[in-house]
């Protein structure tokens, strides 16, 4: 029987805030994506959020204010209140695959997961990175189209591109609960 | 109890010349080198050579990270000279060792890298004869960098690889898969999930060389180490030294599907991704087979491929043929593809 969690990256104030542009795209994502995460929640998957954190010394950290430090404890660090709920697991990573020196591994082995749902910022980076590594350690990967995002779309058409020649199956966000549904109905 | 044994981290009295550090060299470091070492501790190194010829080259690694997947600093910066040795036909013989070291840097890594040094050399053949340490303020480099420097030989009537050798007809040989090296690194910096499925492939090819060489003499024409710049780099400065046309079947060339995945996903062509193991070789195309099976029996180019020819013709460009026939210009790599690689 398959078993999904749905994965979020970098859904954190600094991410999302980073400059105007950043800001207009995940205006743009963000009340589709915690609409999904709410309802795909009610079905029972479990929603995982990978949290940048890095270190006090990490040159992104030198010079900048609070709200734009990934740092732990900051406020550019914390995970964005439209998409986090308590019931949600939190798994702070230091660099863009989720899987890179984390616990996410056990975490999804712990709950027996077999698919990941690989959601949040950037497409070309993050999602793309752990969606790569996810595939290396035998998940099946589902991407859902506008359940990424990146300053530039052009991007994550690309990056969504990659993917679905090299490790995941392309769906949108409306066919990805359908699909979920019917397979948990089975 | 020396004053060593009670620190574990390196301070900038480590390298004021003081009795600290002394103590680093004689007490911890040299010590991990064993029989690799034969320096004694002076000015220079006094050493017998007995042949007429001699190959040098020195090289400064600063890869970033220091600790890698399935290797470190260390390891590299003695590949990265022997192989630099080896593919001239000279025998590698004897390296120095530069070591600068930040402040701060934890005496439990360096002996990691002091011991990997030691192991790599053995595999190798060579000995360090000669070495210096250096402290610098925090800041003032990253960690560690190391520089080796290696002398080789040239046994009497040995073939010096070099290429005014190659010859028009030649087939074109690569012993290992593209871009496995700067893949696994950047993976390793950067956390792209690529670094447990591609490893580096840093290694000492002198022994591979000699027993190629061995064998096959006068056929092979020219090698080289494709560090920098990888392949496409090395066939572009060769075809225009020797002022012939150089044409590859890119479908030929050996990469891993994970490195293509990687490079796609960067953006980055795997053609101009730096390697630590891994040459190019031209032969007279008489031996091809019987050369390509010697070279699968070894275990750091079991991968090797017939990639393409070298033209006859004038026009010194590196072309490449798609499977379907199409060709295209290969270009020089302008700037650097990846930093900080080794």
């Amino acid at each position: 029987m398959r078993k999904f969690a749905i994965l979020t990256n970098d859904l954190q104030f600094a991410a999302a805030n980073k400059h105007e542009e950043r800001k207009e795209q995940v205006a743009k994502f963000l009340p589709k994506q915690s609409e999904f995460l709410k309802k795909m929640r009610e079905i029972g998957t479990q929603v995982i959020h990978l949290q940048l954190i890095v270190s006090e010394d990490d040159p992104r950290s030198q010079g900048i204010p609070n709200e734009q430090k990934f740092t732990k404890g900051s406020k550019g660090a914390q995970l964005l209140d439209e998409v986090l709920d308590k019931k949600d697991i939190v798994v702070e990573k230091p660099k863009d695959s989720g899987f890179f020196n984390t616990t996410l591994d056990d975490e999804l082995k712990k709950l027996e997961i077999t698919d990941v749902i690989i959601t949040g910022m950037q497409t070309q980076i993050c999602v793309q990175t752990t969606a790569a590594d996810a595939y290396f350690r035998g998940y099946k990967v589902l991407v859902p189209s506008d359940g990424v995002v990146s300053t530039r779309p052009e991007d994550t058409k690309k990056a969504l591109e990659w993917m679905a020649g090299y490790c995941a199956k392309i769906m949108t966000l409306d066919e990805l609960y359908t699909f979920v549904k019917e397979e948990l109905r089975k | 109890m020396n004053a060593q044994s009670k620190l574990t981290k390196i301070i900038l009295d480590h390298g004021t010349g003081g009795l600290l550090s002394q103590e680093l060299v004689s007490s911890f470091i040299t010590p991990i080198f064993k029989e690799t070492y034969l320096g004694k501790m002076e000015d220079s190194a006094i050493l017998n050579i007995d042949a007429k010829t001699i190959a040098m080259t020195t090289d400064s690694f600063v890869i970033d990270p220091i600790f890698f997947g399935n290797g470190n600093i260390g390891k590299v910066s003695v590949c990265g000279t022997v192989n630099d040795l080896a593919v001239s036909g000279a025998k590698p013989l004897y390296l120095t060792l530069a070591i600068v070291i930040e402040e701060g840097f934890l005496l439990d890594d360096l002996k990691k890298i002091v011991t990997s040094i030691a192991e790599t050399a053995r595999e190798a053949g060579v000995f360090i004869v000669a070495g210096d340490t250096k402290v610098v303020r925090k800041g003032e480099v990253d960690k560690i960098f190391i520089n080796t420097s290696g002398v080789g030989v040239f046994e009497e009537n040995a073939t010096k690889f070099t290429m005014s050798s190659i010859k028009e007809g030649d087939d074109i040989i690569v012993t290992g898969q593209l871009g496995n090296h700067s893949i696994h690194i950047l993976s390793m910096r950067e956390g792209l999930g690529y670094e447990s499925r591609v490893l580096s492939d840093c290694a000492p090819l002198n022994n591979m060389i000699v027993n190629i060489v061995e064998k096959f003499n006068s056929s092979i024409h020219y090698m080289r180490d494709l560090t920098r710049g990888g392949l496409g780099s090395a066939l572009n400065e060769i075809s225009e030294a020797i002022h012939k046309g150089i044409e590859v079947k890119l479908k030929d060339i050996p990469i891993q599907h994970e490195t293509k995945m990687a490079a796609d996903m960067l953006g980055v062509n795997p053609m101009y991704l730096a390697n630590e193991g891994n040459l190019v070789i031209f032969c007279e195309p008489n031996i091809t087979n019987e050369f390509l099976s010697e070279l699968q029996k070894d275990k750091y180019s079991k991968n090797v491929k017939v990639i393409g020819k070298v033209k006859v013709t004038t026009e010194n460009k590196v072309i490449g043929l798609d499977a379907q026939g199409n060709s295209s210009i290969i270009e020089h790599l302008y700037g650097q593809e990846l930093p900080r690689l080794c």
